[in-house]
C-alpha cells in the first residue's frame, strides 16, 4: 500500500523496450513507480518487420535477441519482487504497436527510453517513436532519457542514429 | 500460428510471438539461459504431491539472488556468536562441581580457584583468537589459518576436530537445555530424550528452510539470559556479602590434612579439565569476521573480548553464588541443574522469575546448538569444495541451505544425545578434546603465520600465540587423560575422520587426473568401429522402437534373445526373418535360465573374436524399456532390464542405451500396428 498522500502513479503500465542502453533505466523506474502502488507491469518489445517479409515471419535471428531484452526485465522486476508479465510482438511501426498494446491492456502508463542521440551537425535528435507515442497514447507517457554522455564518450552522429533495422526503436 | 492483433488504423496490424522458453528459461544473452523456478517443478503427480508436502516443510524454493549477506553490528554480532560460548556457563560450573563432589563436600570451595584458572584460561585464547581475527579478516578461523601455515595434515585434524566440536555442541547444548527444561519442571524427566530429540529435528528443518542466525529472534534470547543470568549472579553476591547469607566454609578437624592434600592433584586436574568446557564457542568470532560491518577486525575483536568478558563473569559469578550456598549437583530423583538452583536461590524457587530464567537459559542453550547448523554445513561445504569431502556437501538445497551437512550433523546429534542418555556430563569428555586440539592447531598455525610473514608487532603476536599454544595443547593432554576413557574415543574420531578425508581427497584427485584433458588438445572426429547390441525378450513396440534407435547409431546391429525354451526361441526366429528381415538375430539358450551371465558371455565372446590388427569397436548394448506410469507398474516391468544394465555399468568399451517406450507413443507408431 502506498504511504498516505503519496500519488499512486499507475495501477498498470507498459515498458517499452528497444534492447538499448536505456531499458535497465526504463525498468528499473517501471519497479520502482509499480512499488508504490503495488501496481503490475508489461514489458513490451517490438520486432519491426519490413514489407520484405511477412508480418507473421519466423525472425529466428531476431527472437532470441528480444526474449533477452525481456527476460533481462523479468529478472529485474523479480529482484524488486515486482508482477511483470511480457510481451514479444512482431509490427510494421514500433510506435503504433506499443500504444496499440497499451489500448488493448488498458493501462494507465507507458514508460518508455530515449538515447541521447544527435543528428548531422549536432543537434539533439528525438527519433520517431517517443513523438508518435506522446502524440497518440490515451494514457500518461513517462520518457526516460540516458544521461548525457560526457564529451569524450559523446558518439559520432552515424553511431548516434541507428540505421533504420527490423529490429528494436528507431 | 502467430496471433494477429489489429491496431487503430488499418495498417496497423501486429502478431504477438509466441516464447515457449519463457516459461522455464530465461535468457540472460543470447546462447545462455538461466532456468526458472518452473524448470525444477517436478512433472509427475506423485513428485508434485511430493513437492507440495516438501514446500510446506521447506517453504519455497530460493533463487541464489535471494542469498542475504547482512554485515551485522557488534551488539548484534555478539548476541548471534555469543550463544555457543556464553552458553556454556550454563553447565561448565557443575561439571567441576561433579568432579569435585566425589571428594566430600569441603572440597567444593576449589570450585572458584578452578574457575578463577579457567577464566584466565579463557582470556589467554581470547587474546589469541584476536590475532587471528586481525591476521585472517577474511574468516575461517583454525581451519584456514591451517591451511594457509600448516601441511595438509595439520588443517585436516582441525578440520576433523571442528566437525566434532560442532556435532557435541549440537548434543551437550541440546542435552543441557532439555536438563534445564526438567529442573524447571520434573514432572517431565521421562520425556528429556523426546525434548531433545525433538528440539534437534526442528532445528534441523528450520535451518533446512534457510532459518537465518542474523535475524533479531536469535539476538534476543542471548541478552535476555545474560541479563537475568547477571541480574541472579548480582543478588546471590547481594545476599552473600550485605545479608552475610550462605554456608560457611567447613573447618577441618584438628589433625585432618589440607582440602587440597585431600582432594589429590589428579582429581584437581580433573575438576579444572571439566571447567575448562567453559572455552567451547570461543573460536566463533574468529570464523565469522567478514559478517562484521566495516572495520571487520577491529568490531569482531571488540565483540571476542566482550564475550569473553561476559563469559567470565558469568561463569565465575555463577561458580561464587553456587560455592557460597553449598549448591551440588542433583540427579536422584530428578536432575536438578547447578545454575537452576542458583536461580532458585536468587530468584525464589517456583518464582515467576526462576522460570523466566529457565525459559532464558534453555533458549540460549537451542540457539547455541543451532550455531553449529551454520558452522558444519559451511565447513563440509569448504572441505568438500577443497576435495576432503564428498562434493553433495558443497550443494545447495532449495533453501541456499547446505542440506546434506545439515542432515549428517543432525543424524550424528541425535545418535550421540540418545546414545550417551541425553546427559550433559557424560557427554562433555568428548566434546572438550576436540576444541582444545582445534585451538592448539590454530595456534600453531599463528605461530608459523608470524615467523614466516614477520609483520609489524609480530613479535608480540608471536608470543601471544605461542603462549595460547602451549597452554592450549597442554590443556588438550590434560583433557585427553583427566577425561578417559571416554575422551579417547576423540583419539580415534579425530584420526579415522582425518584418514577418511585423504581418502577422499586422493579418490576425487585420481579421478581428475583419469577425467583430465590437455589444454591444447584438439578432439578429433571419432574413428572407432561401433556395433549394436538389443538384447529382447521377443517381439513388441518397444523392442522395435529399441532397434530403430540402434540403427540410427550404426549399421553393425544384432538383436540378442536370452531363452531357456528351444521351441519359443525357434518359433521367434521364423518370425524375427519375416518381420525384421535385415536385423540379424543371435539365439544364446541358456539351459541355466540365467539372464544377465550369458548375456555378459556373448559381449565377451564378441570382443574375443574381433580382429587383433584393428582397435576394440565401442559397443551400444540398446536396451528395451517400458515406462511405467505409476510406482506399482515399476516393479512389474523392466526387473530384467535394470539387472541387465546394472551389470553392464563400468565394463570397458560399453555403452548402455536405454531406449524408454511410453504407452503415449501407442499412436505416432504407425509402422509397427499393434496385434490383433
Amino acid at each position: 500500500m502506498p504511504e498516505s498522500g503519496q500519488v499512486v502513479p499507475f495501477r498498470k503500465a507498459v515498458l517499452g523496450l528497444n534492447g538499448g542502453p536505456t531499458d535497465d533505466l526504463v525498468v528499473h523506474l517501471g519497479c520502482q513507480l509499480a512499488k508504490l502502488g503495488n501496481a503490475e507491469l508489461v514489458a513490451v518489445h517490438v520486432i519491426e518487420v519490413d514489407w520484405r517479409h511477412e508480418l507473421s515471419e519466423e525472425m529466428t535471428s531476431a527472437d532470441e535477441a528480444a526474449s533477452a531484452v525481456l527476460d533481462r526485465a523479468e529478472g529485474i522486476a523479480e529482484r524488486y519482487k515486482v508482477k511483470l508479465t511480457s510481451d514479444l510482438l512482431q509490427a510494421r511501426d514500433v510506435a503504433a504497436a506499443l500504444v496499440d498494446e497499451a489500448i488493448e491492456l488498458d493501462v494507465e502508463a507507458i514508460i518508455i527510453g530515449l538515447p541521447y542521440r544527435t543528428r548531422f551537425g549536432g543537434d539533439f535528435a528525438l527519433g520517431p517513436t517517443v513523438p508518435y507515442v506522446f502524440q497518440n497514447a490515451p494514457c500518461q507517457v513517462i520518457v526516460v532519457r540516458e544521461q548525457l554522455p560526457s564529451s569524450g564518450e559523446r558518439r559520432s552522429p552515424v553511431e548516434a542514429v541507428p540505421s533504420k533495422g527490423r529490429f528494436g526503436f528507431r | 500460428m502467430k496471433p494477429w492483433l489489429h491496431g487503430r488504423k488499418p495498417g496497423d496490424r501486429r502478431v504477438r510471438v509466441e516464447r515457449p522458453h519463457a516459461e522455464y528459461f530465461r535468457y540472460s544473452e543470447p546462447g545462455t539461459l538461466v532456468a526458472r523456478e518452473a524448470a525444477s517443478a517436478p512433472r509427475t503427480s506423485t513428485g508434485r504431491a511430493l513437492e507440495k508436502v516438501r514446500h510446506a516443510l521447506l517453504g519455497r524454493r530460493l533463487s541464489i539472488h535471494e542469498d542475504i549477506n547482512e554485515r551485522l553490528s557488534k551488539v548484534k554480532a555478539l548476541a548471534i556468536f555469543s550463544s555457543d560460548p556464553i552458553s556454556s556457563s550454563a553447565y561448565a560450573t557443575e561439571e567441576i562441581l561433579r568432579v569435585l563432589v566425589l571428594a566430600g563436600a569441603s572440597a567444593l570451595f576449589l570450585s572458584l580457584p578452578i574457575a578463577i584458572a579457567v577464566a584466565l584460561l579463557l582470556a589467554v585464547v581470547s587474546f589469541s583468537y584476536r590475532q587471528i581475527v586481525y591476521a585472517y579478516p577474511s574468516g575461517g578461523g583454525d581451519y584456514a589459518v591451517a591451511r594457509r601455515n600448516l601441511p595438509a595434515i595439520g588443517s585436516l585434524v582441525v578440520a576433523g576436530a571442528l566437525l566434532l566440536d560442532y556435532v557435541m555442541t549440537v548434543a551437550v547444548s541440546t542435552a543441557s537445555a532439555a536438563e534445564q527444561v526438567i529442573s524447571a519442571v520434573p514432572s517431565l524427566a521421562s520425556a528429556q530424550l523426546g525434548i531433545g530429540v525433538f528440539a534437534i529435528i526442528l532445528i534441523t528443518l528450520g535451518n533446512m528452510r534457510g532459518l537465518r542466525e542474523s535475524g533479531n529472534i536469535f539476538a534476543i534470547p542471548t541478552y535476555l539470559f545474560v541479563g537475568s543470568a547477571m541480574l541472579m549472579i548480582a543478588i546471590g553476591v547481594w545476599r552473600i556479602v550485605v545479608n552475610g547469607e550462605g554456608a560457611p566454609p567447613p573447618t577441618p578437624l584438628p589433625g585432618q590434612p589440607a582440602v587440597s592434600e585431600m582432594v589429590g592433584v589428579l582429581l584437581l586436574i580433573r575438576a579444572f579439565a571439566s571447567g575448562s568446557v567453559a572455552l567451547t564457542g570461543t573460536e566463533a568470532i574468529a570464523n565469522g569476521v567478514p559478517a562484521f560491518k566495516p572495520p571487520e577486525s577491529h568490531n569482531a575483536a571488540k565483540t571476542l573480548t566482550a564475550v569473553a568478558v561476559i563469559l567470565a563473569i558469568l561463569f565465575v559469578g555463577i561458580t561464587v553464588v553456587a560455592n557460597a550456598f553449598g549448591v551440588v549437583p542433583i540427579i536422584d530423583p530428578v536432575h536438578k541443574t547447578v545454575i537452576s538452583q542458583v536461580a532458585a536461590i536468587a530468584y525464589g524457587q517456583d518464582s515467576i522469575g526462576f522460570y523466566l530464567f529457565q525459559t532464558f537459559t534453555a533458549l540460549i542453550l537451542f540457539l547455541a546448538a543451532n550455531t553449529s547448523y551454520n558452522a558444519f554445513p559451511r565447513l563440509a561445504a569448504i572441505l568438500a569444495r577443497d576435495g576432503y569431502m564428498p562434493r553433495q556437501f558443497s550443494f545447495r538445497g532449495d533453501r541456499l541451505a547446505f542440506n546434506s551437512g545439515i542432515v549428517v550433523l543432525s543424524v550424528v546429534a541425535i545418535a550421540l544425545f540418545v546414545g550417551f542418555g541425553g546427559e550433559t556430563h557424560a557427554l562433555i569428555p568428548l566434546y572438550s578434546v576436540g576444541v582444545f586440539v582445534a585451538f592448539t592447531i590454530g595456534q600453531s598455525g599463528m605461530i608459523v603465520h608470524w615467523l614466516r610473514e614477520k609483520p609489524d608487532g609480530w613479535q608480540k603476536g608471536l608470543a601471544i600465540n605461542l603462549l595460547g599454544c602451549t597452554l592450549t595443547g597442554i590443556v588438550a593432554v590434560v583433557v585427553l587423560i583427566a577425561k578417559a576413557p571416554t575422551s579417547l574415543l576423540v583419539a580415534l574420531i579425530i584420526p579415522a575422520l582425518v584418514l577418511l578425508m585423504m581418502f577422499i581427497n586422493r579418490q576425487y584427485r585420481a579421478s581428475a587426473r583419469h577425467l583430465a584433458v590437455r589444454p591444447d588438445y584438439v578432439v578429433p572426429p571419432p574413428r572407432r568401429e561401433e556395433r549394436v547390441i538389443v538384447p529382447i525378450p521377443g517381439i513388441n513396440r518397444a523392442v522395435i522402437h529399441a532397434i530403430n534407435v540402434g540403427r540410427s547409431i550404426a549399421p553393425d546391429i544384432r538383436a540378442v534373445l536370452i531363452s531357456d525354451e528351444p521351441a519359443e526361441a525357434a518359433a521367434l526366429r521364423e518370425r524375427w526373418e519375416r518381420q525384421l528381415p535385415d536385423v540379424p538375430l543371435v539365439i544364446v539358450e541358456s539351459p541355466y535360465r540365467a539372464l544377465v551371465g550369458p548375456m555378459l558371455s556373448y559381449l565377451y565372446v564378441l570382443d574375443e573374436t574381433w580382429p587383433d590388427d584393428r582397435e576394440a569397436p565401442i559397443t551400444f548394448v540398446v536396451i528395451p524399456e517400458y515406462v511405467a506410469r505409476s510406482w506399482w507398474e515399476r516393479l512389474l516391468y523392466n526387473q530384467s532390464a535394470n539387472r541387465l544394465r546394472r551389470a553392464l555399468i563400468g565394463r570397458p568399451h560399453t555403452v548402455v542405451v536405454n531406449v524408454p517406450y511410453r504407452r503415449e507413443e501407442e499412436d505416432e507408431e504407425d509402422a509397427t500396428p499393434a496385434a490383433p
